[in-house]
């Protein structure tokens, strides 16, 4: 898995692209850690080149969003590749994540 | 994180026996050892060791934990060398359901949580319980996910199991019995379903269940 850190209207943005897994969601849990440490509150995913997400990918995903809202923060999931939709459809994490057809729409909404 | 010191495996036990008495909660056939069966394999993906999808289970990591509840079955796991789905391993687990539970009823036991009662008929061991010794760890672990089911509020990735867990085997309608939550019986679903092993879990106990059904259905009618 590739993860690109960038920042769209001012907004932490991740760009992830290939396979979100047992091996690498640590990766990924590990590069929002530090950034969740600088004390944003607003982080946006772009999934647009995320092609598969294991259980493990997606408890890294909930955690993140938990925290965020913990802290009274925002997590979006941006622009959500075909495959991860599904995902998220049969886990039922279109219904409690904040999802976003784009990231234009993650950042401004 | 509920009780971060218990694993999922040991809360399933806790939770399946009753408040008042520390006997089994009545639950659907098998419902229990496929809980348990889950919760083994959600404590493994928790602690790092196995990951899993819709279409397999894979051992990530195949060191042993030093947890003598855990780690046999991470070795039954890590020994198998074709990819199975998550129901084939619920399914082989479902029947070691006696070991898994013995070891997490005396180590809730050896933590002071339950204490083990036999009553005795006749001078000969007729009943075995685990009262829980003050209830706190029960109540604080319904009153939690409670209030997730009744609010809004995102659970973290470790609630969300044991949610998957409880309604999988059915434990919630005996730990969440109030009208309020029956009310939000959408929610709960929604909750349920967040983690794979949970619904795999549910999916299990409702397959055994109806076969039962069907098995006495058919008895009756060649009576």
């Amino acid at each position: 898995m590739e993860i690109r850190e960038s920042s769209a209207n001012e907004v932490p943005l991740l760009i992830l692209t290939g396979r979100l897994d047992g091996r690498t969601a640590p990766i990924l849990e590990d590069k929002i850690s530090s950034l969740l440490a600088t004390g944003i509150n607003h982080l946006v995913f772009d999934c647009s080149g995320v092609d598969y997400a294991s259980s493990a990918g997606l408890r890294v995903f909930l955690s993140t969003a938990k925290k965020l809202a913990t802290a009274k923060g925002r997590c979006g999931f941006a622009a959500l590749a075909p495959n991860l939709r599904e995902i998220f459809e049969v886990s039922g994490f279109l219904q409690v994540l904040e999802i976003h057809p784009s990231v234009a729409d993650a950042t401004i909404s | 994180m509920i009780m971060p010191d218990l694993t999922l495996t040991e809360e399933v036990v806790l939770l399946a026996l009753d408040d008042q008495t520390g006997a089994a909660l009545h639950l659907p056939y098998s419902a229990l050892s496929y809980g348990l069966a889950g919760a083994v394999l959600a404590d493994l993906a928790l602690a790092g060791k196995i990951d899993t999808d819709d279409k397999s289970l894979s051992v990530i990591n195949a060191t042993a934990l030093g947890d003598p509840l855990l780690d046999p079955w991470l070795s039954l796991l890590a020994g198998e060398k074709e990819l199975h789905p998550v129901a084939y391993w619920l399914s082989i687990l479902s029947q070691k359901q006696r070991e898994i539970e013995q070891p997490a009823l005396d180590r809730l036991i050896a933590r002071g949580i339950l204490r083990l009662e036999d009553k005795k008929i006749l001078w000969v061991i007729g009943r075995r319980r685990y009262p829980t010794v003050d209830g706190h760890e029960r109540t604080e672990v319904r009153t939690r996910l409670g209030r997730l089911v009744l609010g809004e509020d995102l659970p973290d990735p470790r609630e969300a199991i044991l949610i998957g867990l409880l309604c999988g085997c059915r434990i919630t309608d005996n730990i969440f019995p109030e009208p309020e939550f029956a009310a939000r019986s959408d929610r709960l679903a929604t909750l349920a379903k967040l983690d794979l092993v949970g619904r795999e879990v549910a999916a299990a106990t409702s397959a055994a269940v109806d076969a039962l059904a069907s098995a006495r259905t058919s008895a009756m009618t060649h009576m």
